[in-house]
């Protein structure tokens, strides 16, 4: 619930304070020797000042719900000016009808009487406002507490999603078979086949990821999931990965880019008749890096369940850099799916690992 | 007498051992064609006519189970597959024939045993495939939720992006069109908010106004203005959206 918000508890606390407040007020006058009337009176007249003050400032946050400072205090104003007046007329007509006394015979106390009803009007508002005020600072320490815990947990999470997400076993399996049969017919191409895969699960697998890697070490663990998925599906794969030796040697979060790889396999040419072609690219502009994967393959039809790899991935990217780093998917034209990452060169944060 | 059979499968390499191994424990059987992807299964069930057909389920195109709910009847099926669980599941309980990749000799050496006496007992295949496979993928299906929109292409600059649905923060009409607003910024969906309502996952999508839709997890708070309409406030917008009287309804439980 937010913090402004009035709940009729909180107005009827207000008023008992209001209330004691006023009768405070009225014995101070009263024994100081302020004023010379009796405490009855004087207890009567502060009161009408205190709760007319009270209500027409509470009235005028409930119609306006003042959210900027300045309002606030524009509205406490109005309402010590306009309580003065009605708190003015309500006393003297309560104590010239029920005590048939006239309150203000000179200018002078009359003057007197607003300007201690101004002066504590004010007193009085300022202690609720730093009551409020402190209420506020007490809820956002919570909030900030809150958020602060969830957005470890959330880096916990996505590191786990991510151990868990990698390894597809059709993918696994499908590749083993491969492995079989070439073993017979061509032991050569087995054999480099099952390399790729130890290299894959390695990292895949592993548990402990070290924070960065570089952006070639990154490629060449995707180059290993392509080189599988050529074997797998021959002409109907097709892949171009063109990245300058200098941007290679970039530091890289390892497994951020292969997801996107994966994902234009599995959703974007493995479901398609004739198959398509994969590119990655990568171009360095300013302190950016903007990583391209771009396949010819079947896009994302408007029903696609968002994969829980570009989840991950967009999560990550949030989780490693903020709002330097982004995830942006387009449509390919003529057909097809352009994943782009685009994250600084430099200043990673702390990647919880 | 000597029994065709055709192999469907999209890796080359996977159809080849199973014609290896095939040929090895059942020399007799001809395998009369090979199919890459479902079109071409059926279309070799069609001109071909083997008494059995090895599918993989996974197939582009037409799936496994696609194709052999069309053949029912025709022929023999033999379902092949590397991972699917509630598929394997469902063969096991109605005994549709099935074999798990990489295939072992043993198992398809059970499994030939099963369809030699099934082709010498009746020469039939069973009809009742059909039925039994329509009961497996409607099985399978009704695992998934209903199809709602999951992606928005909006148009951005000269391209077309494309952005989760759980992104959008709301919709806003626009003439004919419609304007996504997401953390990101704005993107114009050529399509109009009618259709657009009609297509959003209700229970996380709200229409509060003729023109406007909400993602209801990105509301922060609610209030009553003094003309009793609705006030929205969004967790990471600074605008207020107003929700007309005819959709306040939607927020009396909150």
């Amino acid at each position: 619930m937010d913090a402004h918000y009035i709940t009729p508890r909180k107005v009827l606390k207000d008023l008992v304070y209001t209330i004691i407040i006023s009768a405070v007020i009225a014995a101070f006058l009263t024994f100081t020797g302020i004023t010379t009337k009796s405490f009855v009176i004087v207890l009567i007249v502060s009161q009408s000042f205190g709760v007319s003050i009270y209500s027409i400032i509470h009235f005028l946050f409930w119609v306006f719900k003042p959210e900027k400072m300045a309002s606030v205090v524009f509205i406490v104003m109005i309402g010590i000016a306009g309580g003065t007046l009605l708190g003015l007329q309500i006393g003297s007509f309560v104590l010239l009808r029920i005590f048939s006394i006239v309150f203000w015979q000179q200018e002078k106390g009359l003057l007197q009487t607003i300007i201690l009803a101004v002066v504590f009007g004010s007193v009085a508002s300022y202690f609720f406002y730093s009551k409020a005020r402190l209420r506020v600072s007490q809820e956002e320490i919570q909030q900030e507490r809150i958020k602060r815990l969830s957005s470890e947990k959330e880096a916990l999470e996505a590191n786990l999603r991510l151990l868990q997400a990698q390894i597809e076993p059709h993918f696994l399996f499908n590749t083993l078979s491969n492995v079989l049969s070439l073993i017979d017919t061509d032991p050569a191409n087995g054999k480099s086949m099952l390399l790729d895969l130890i290299h894959y699960l390695r990292t895949s697998l592993s548990r402990t990821f070290p924070d960065t890697i570089t952006l070639d070490q990154e490629i060449d663990m995707i180059k290993a999931y392509l080189n599988i998925q050529k074997i797998r599906m021959g002409e109907r794969l097709h892949f171009k990965i063109e990245l300058s030796d200098a941007i290679r040697q970039h530091p890289f979060p390892p497994m951020l880019l292969q997801p996107l790889v994966e994902n234009a396999v599995k959703h974007g040419l493995e479901p398609k008749m004739e198959g398509g072609e994969i590119m990655i690219k990568a171009i360095q502009e300013d302190n950016l890096i903007r990583i391209e994967v771009i396949d010819t393959g079947f896009g994302f039809s408007s029903s696609h369940k968002a994969g829980v790899g570009l989840g991950n991935v967009k999560e990550r990217i949030k989780l490693l850099y903020g709002e330097k780093g982004r995830l942006i998917l387009e449509e390919n034209k003529p057909n097809g799916v352009r994943a782009i990452i685009e994250v600084p060169t430099h200043d990673v944060q702390g990647y919880h690992s | 007498m000597t029994y065709k059979a055709i192999i469907a499968d999209d890796e080359k390499e996977l159809r080849t051992y199973l014609k290896s191994i095939l040929s090895e424990i059942w020399p007799e059987l001809t395998i009369c064609g090979e199919a890459q992807n479902g079109k071409e299964a059926l279309e070799l069930v069609e001109s071909e006519r083997p008494q059995i057909a090895f599918l993989d389920i996974r197939m582009p195109g037409l799936s496994g189970m696609e194709v052999a709910k069309k053949i029912a009847g025709l022929c023999r099926i033999v379902f092949v597959t590397a991972f699917d669980q509630y598929a394997v599941e469902a063969f096991e309980k109605e005994a549709v024939d099935y074999l798990l990749k990489p295939v072992s000799k043993e198992r398809l050496i059970q499994t030939i045993q099963r369809l030699k006496n099934q082709l010498n007992s009746s020469s039939e295949p069973p009809a009742r495939m059909a039925e039994v496979i329509e009961q497996v993928l409607s099985k399978l299906s009704g695992r998934g939720e209903a199809s709602f929109l999951r992606w928005i292409k909006a148009q951005h600059k000269d391209s077309i992006r494309l952005i989760p649905v759980e992104e959008a923060d709301y919709f806003k009409a626009e003439d004919k069109y419609t304007l996504v607003i997401t953390k990101e910024g704005e993107s114009l969906i050529k399509k109009s908010i009618k259709e657009l309502a009609q297509e959003l996952d209700p229970t996380q999508f709200w229409q509060i106004h003729r023109g406007t839709i909400v993602n209801i997890s990105k509301i922060d708070k609610v209030s009553r203005s003094l003309t009793g309409r609705g006030i929205l406030k969004l967790k990471e917008r600074p605008e207020l959206l107003t929700v007309s009287r005819n959709y306040l309804h939607l927020f009396k439980q909150m």
